[in-house]
């Protein structure tokens, strides 16, 4: 967590890191879930852009 | 105690009414009954007082009068209103220009000739499901005011159910319209993705937002739908369909085919839950449950979409003014703005799965009922839901039921039970829980014409707050 707020140009006190990390992780479990689900390789996804 | 929006317009109609009179006393409603809800941001009377006055006329004139006439409304406050800035219940927002024009939506309705009233509470940029919004105050529930509206299209939904407008608009992104619908029993609806322009509203994430109303009774939602539809070429989002109008046809079809949504939806609703999508289920004449297997994919699918678009709709302010943010959400918003690009892909990914899968179930049924919510209303400030013995986060968790829907872009109506009147031992206090009504993409009809279908079996209903009727609750704020 500290180095993707880095990358993305934040700057924050160790609390706020906290509560952050805190919030990354619940995001992290939730992930878990759609990274273990059956894909086919070619699986596409649902695309927002309809020209 | 105000009429339906239909009768509004039957005494415009009948010169029982005018306009201008309707508004009066919505104004007088508004000032006596929102001290103790907080459902307004801002108030529009002088505009509504044009618009009303513009009705009068025509009516004087002997001209047709349009389908809404004279019928008081607001809008949640991420719609564009002229001349008003759009706060999307955001205090980094309060310093924005005012909008220079009212959103398609909200241009819509003014030609239908509906009458805004104001600006409605809602939690910050749409992330959370109870407007408790720390800039703007909590909207309270009108039927138990220790408890949360829902969000986050709380004020919406509190401001109908208070009885203080007929009809209100909001958004829905995970479930921003159905869970305050069950919340604060009143009829809500997500139509299908696409189906409404979302030009001139705040956006929250683009892949997932809808608009939509709601209204004390069916017909009214239908009517007001009805005046939304219709392609808008200038928003890339829409279907760009032609208006699909409803209201003429809210009788269920012969031979309807309904499913009762099993596995996820059944483990997440509790007793009330439980109980209010047996009575719909009863009285729609259905028995068969069924599966939707993607059901928890679906919903960390919309999770981490949310995460990620709304982080990064937001990361550039965040930087700079995190501080100004809604303390019950900024750390939420910064943590989705870290989400890798690979975890929204398989999200993207899962969600096209989880639709396909779900054209496929819905070959065989027209019609999938589920609870709305997992639970009657929690009171303010509840951190941890205890849902069928387990424990899991309040705020994150009131959409568990919704997400799994909106992501893969059903239309569903949600239709307010009160699963207590049938079973007093599951001790709901006398509070709404909504049922989802949920239908094929484009299929709005089949889910307006099941809820009412329940309106009209006397199973789902619209009831006027006690709390309305009595003294403000001293202290009450």
């Amino acid at each position: 967590v500290r180095a993707a707020l880095a990358l993305q140009g934040y700057e924050f006190d160790e609390v706020q890191i906290a509560e952050i990390t805190l919030q990354f992780s619940r995001i992290d479990s939730v992930a878990q879930i759609i990274l273990a689900w059956p894909l086919s390789f070619a699986s596409e996804a649902a695309p927002v852009f309809r020209p | 105690v105000t009429g339906s929006a239909a009768d509004i317009v039957r005494r415009i109609r009948a010169g029982a009414s005018s306009a201008a009179s309707v508004l009066t006393e919505t104004k007088a409603r508004i000032e006596a009954r929102d001290p103790n809800l907080n459902c307004f941001t801002a108030a529009t009377f002088e505009r509504a007082s044009r618009e009303a006055a513009a009705i009068d006329e025509l009516r004087a004139r002997g001209q047709p009068l349009p389908p809404l006439a004279g019928v008081p409304y607001a809008v949640k406050n991420l719609f564009d209103i002229a001349g008003l800035t759009t706060l999307a219940g955001g205090k980094v927002n309060a310093g924005n220009a005012p909008a220079v024009a009212d959103a398609p939506l909200v241009a819509r309705m003014r030609s239908a000739g509906a009458v805004l009233v104001g600006a409605l509470n809602m939690d910050e940029h749409a992330y959370g499901f109870t407007t408790e919004n720390s800039h703007y105050g909590t909207t309270r529930n009108p039927h138990d005011r220790a408890r949360v509206a829902g969000g986050s299209s709380g004020g919406s939904a509190a401001a109908v159910a208070a009885g203080m407008v007929p009809l209100s608009l909001g958004s829905d992104t995970n479930g921003s319209i159905r869970v305050p619908a069950s919340f604060c029993g009143v009829f809500g609806l997500k139509p299908t993705f696409g189906r409404l322009p979302r030009s001139g509203t705040f956006p929250f994430v683009h892949s997932l937002d809808h608009l939509g109303p709601f209204a004390s009774t069916v017909t009214d939602l239908a009517a007001v739908y009805d005046a939304l539809q219709g392609p808008y070429p200038a928003d890339p989002a829409c279907a760009q369909r032609a208006v699909e109008p409803v209201s003429a046809a809210l009788t269920l079809p012969h031979g309807i085919r309904i499913g009762i949504l099993g596995g996820w939806f059944h483990e997440w609703a509790d007793p009330a839950a439980r109980r209010a999508v047996q009575l719909a289920a009863s009285a729609l004449g259905a028995a068969r449950a069924v599966e939707l297997k993607g059901a928890e994919a679906a919903r960390a699918a919309a999770f981490i979409i949310t995460g990620a678009e709304g982080g990064a709709l937001h990361r550039a302010r965040l930087i700079t003014q995190y501080d100004a943010y809604e303390p019950l959400s900024r750390a939420r918003l910064v943590a989705g703005s870290l989400i890798p690009a690979s975890w929204v892909v398989q999200a993207q990914r899962v969600r096209r799965q989880v639709f396909r899968e779900t054209l496929d179930l819905l070959d065989h049924f027209d019609l999938l009922i589920a609870a709305a919510t997992p639970v009657v209303a929690p009171r303010i400030g509840t951190e941890t839901l205890l849902v069928n013995g387990r424990s899991v986060p309040a705020r994150a968790s009131l959409g568990v039921l919704t997400q799994p829907i909106s992501c893969i872009g059903l239309p569903v109506c949600t239709a307010p039970l009160w699963p207590g009147d049938a079973d007093a031992a599951l001790q709901t206090g006398g509070l709404p829980l909504g049922v989802q009504l949920i239908g094929a993409p484009w299929r709005e009809d089949i889910c307006l014409a099941a809820a009412h279908a329940l309106e009209r079996a006397g199973v789902a209903g619209f009831r006027l707050p006690l709390s309305v009727r009595s003294p403000p609750l001293d202290g009450a704020s």
